[in-house]
């Protein structure tokens, strides 16, 4: 099938997809998800992922973010081909290269806003002291510092989404992947998210793939990939 | 925030799993532990490590059948024998019926020699055994029973027959100390009082304590015996001194088996407690897994999370069961103790204590790994899916 490759122009590309495919099987019928994906993005893109239901958006992120394997193609994501990494490498990969953030948040409800934000740090050997700067640092740049000591409880869903994005920021990885990440939210705190992510992207240079149903949130992004069946339907560049 | 605060407060985050878990626990490790000690106990009672030279011969058909004395001489010119002791249960009580305690009648010329490791012999004067043996009404206790009942040298305790239709008033002559604490919780008087205070026990006795030389002549000796009496009108059955207590312990059914038995319902009843409400706390967590692995925690360092903070909870249900059995055996051994001989010395053993441990953690471990293991191979992008 002839699809269209997506290549974004600029600089060095981050992310560099090559006929990433993935099927899954249902007894032995194959059911494929993704075909033929070519795709590059460059680093400091803002893309948002598009597209129906089903399309294989989420697909596609989980892809790229290394916590799915292809079923076929090859994929180079800030550096190295995640084909070669094995599982453990993999996880110690992300924890130093990407940022998840998610629909429902996913904070730990047993832990503070500031142990939330502290956990990907347990995993890169810093210090006390160290661990604590930056992770001030992080709420800092989501406006949270009065809420070091809260609960996911006690704050609201936008706040607890601020939460999230600090968590994702504090490793200071390259790439920041979003699914959804205003699904939850009503319109005010789903602004709020975004220009925060707009500031990631605009001011610290953070690669962001967001996957969106939402046109508005979709405009936030530099460009829009739309998916339709597993396959890129149309890119488009967003005027800002 | 350190890795072990993190496990903590995972651990305390379902106050009913924690409560389920942490009870189930200590319930079962204290009965488990207060069980098995209860067998060690009896079993320590057919297991006294003095008697390893030392038989009981007593009538083929049962223990209240009688051997005339005059089996007596026999025995004592068998070249292995170094000592005869006539001893029969008596069975009284001193005031109150439930009080119970051994008592006995037993040839008061040769019990020394006899039970000279349980009376403590090397402690007892010469002058002290000579005032026993002159007096007819005479009788030696152990120091635990003495003490419970305020007894001193000199004391006269009057017993209420129960099996005997009399009521011998004594004269304690001696209390013996000994290494175990279960053998002074006894009382022995002359043979002489019984034989003449009860018309149908003339010339009969109970049982014969025999004390051989060297252990191994005992199966010689024992296949002699009751060949020599066999056919006899008094048959016997003659068998070392730890098998005729096991014969005692057996009237009451087969008390290990059933220990063994409930022991081993109860470690399957907390497996599968344990095992399920391990699962459904995993369950639970499902999404937050795949979230920790999202940020870059292997497979392998979730799981050694899980199963710590698991092994920690199992943990604190165990050491409390155990600290809840030791309190408990305290309580029995000052309590129930001077009531029943083998409770005297009941203690939960080091053995048992590393045991319930161990047996705790294999529970923790089994029950955490499986559930565990499961959530950390599950794919990523499933654990996300999952409404958590
Ligand atoms: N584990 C799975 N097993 C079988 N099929 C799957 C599995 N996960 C996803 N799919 C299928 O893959 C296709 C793409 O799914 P994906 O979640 O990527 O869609 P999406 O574009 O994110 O949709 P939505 O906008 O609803 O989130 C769907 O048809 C879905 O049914
Ligand atoms: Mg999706």
């Amino acid at each position: 099938m002839d699809t269209p490759s997506i290549s974004l122009g600029g600089g060095e590309p981050i992310i560099r997809l090559r006929d990433v495919a993935k099927s899954y099987w249902r007894e032995e019928l194959e059911i494929p998800v993704l075909q033929g994906i070519d795709l590059d993005i460059p680093v400091g893109a803002y893309i948002a992922l598009m597209g129906p239901s089903g399309s294989g958006k989420t697909t596609l992120l989980n892809l790229i973010a290394g916590i799915d394997r292809p079923t076929g193609g090859s994929l180079e994501v800030c550096g190295s081909e995640l084909n070669d990494l094995d599982d453990d490498e993999l996880a110690g990969w992300r924890n130093g290269h990407v940022g998840f953030i998610f629909q429902n948040y996913n904070l730990v409800p047993v832990l503070t806003a500031f142990e939330n934000v502290e956990l990907p740090l347990l995993l890169t050997g810093a210090g006390r002291g160290e661990r604590r700067d930056r992770v001030e640092q992080a709420l800092g740049l989501v406006n949270l510092t009065d809420k070091l000591r809260s609960y996911p409880r006690q704050l609201s869903g936008g706040q607890e989404q601020r939460v999230a994005i600090a968590r994702a920021i504090v490793t200071e990885p390259d790439l920041l992947v979003a699914d959804e990440p205003t699904g939850a939210l009503d319109a005010k705190n789903a602004e709020e998210v975004l220009g925060l992510m707009e500031r990631l992207n605009s001011e610290l240079g953070k690669t962001i793939v967001m996957v969106t149903h939402d046109p508005k949130a979709a405009h936030h992004a530099r460009h829009q990939i739309h998916l339709e069946k597993g396959v890129f339907d149309r890119t488009v560049e967003v005027n800002r | 925030m350190r890795w072990l605060a993190l496990i903590w407060k995972s651990l305390l985050r379902s106050k009913r799993r924690t409560l389920l878990i942490v009870g189930s626990l200590m319930l079962s490790v204290f009965t488990v532990a207060v069980l098995q000690s209860l067998l060690t106990s009896l079993n320590s009672m057919t297991n006294n490590p003095n008697s390893s030279n030392r038989l009981a011969v007593r009538h083929k058909s049962g223990l209240t059948q009688m051997l005339p004395r005059s089996y007596e001489p026999y025995l004592r010119q068998q070249p292995e024998v170094e000592t005869v002791c006539a001893l029969q249960w008596f069975g009284g009580y001193y005031q109150d019926p439930r009080n119970f305690f051994a008592n006995l009648a037993a040839d008061e010329t040769t019990i020394f020699q006899m039970f000279r490791e349980e009376f403590g012999v090397s402690d007892i004067t010469e002058a002290q055994i000579k005032d026993f043996q002159r007096d007819g009404a005479g009788c030696i206790v152990g120091e635990v029973l003495a003490k419970k009942n305020g007894w001193k040298v000199g004391d006269v305790v009057p017993l209420t027959g129960t099996i005997f239709p009399i009521n011998p008033r004594l004269n304690i002559r001696i209390i013996y100390k000994s290494p175990r604490p279960s053998d002074e919780n006894a009382l022995y008087f002359h043979f002489k009082l019984l034989e003449e205070g009860v018309p149908r026990m003339k010339g009969l006795s109970g049982s014969f304590w025999v004390r051989l030389h060297r252990p191994e002549d005992i199966p010689r000796f024992v296949e002699r015996v009751d060949r020599h009496y066999a056919n006899s009108a008094y048959e016997t059955l003659t068998e070392t001194e730890n098998a005729f207590n096991l014969g005692f312990v057996k009237m009451l059914g087969n008390i290990g088996a059933i220990i063994q038995g409930i022991t081993l319902a109860v470690v399957v009843a907390i497996l599968i407690v344990t095992g399920n409400t391990m699962a459904t706390a995993i369950r639970e967590r499902t999404t937050e897994i795949a979230v920790f692995r999202a940020m870059g925690f292997s497979s392998g360092r979730v799981l050694t999370l899980l199963l710590v903070e698991g092994m920690l909870l199992v943990a604190m249900g165990g050491m409390l069961g155990l600290l809840l059995a030791l309190v408990a055996a305290t309580g029995v051994r000052s309590t129930l103790g001077s009531l029943t001989p083998f409770l005297a010395d009941f203690t939960i053993l080091p053995d048992t204590i590393l045991a319930c441990l161990g047996g705790t953690l294999v529970v923790g471990l089994l029950a955490t790994f499986i559930p565990a293991y499961a959530a950390t191979r599950r794919p990523i992008t499933d654990g996300l899916k999952a409404i958590g």
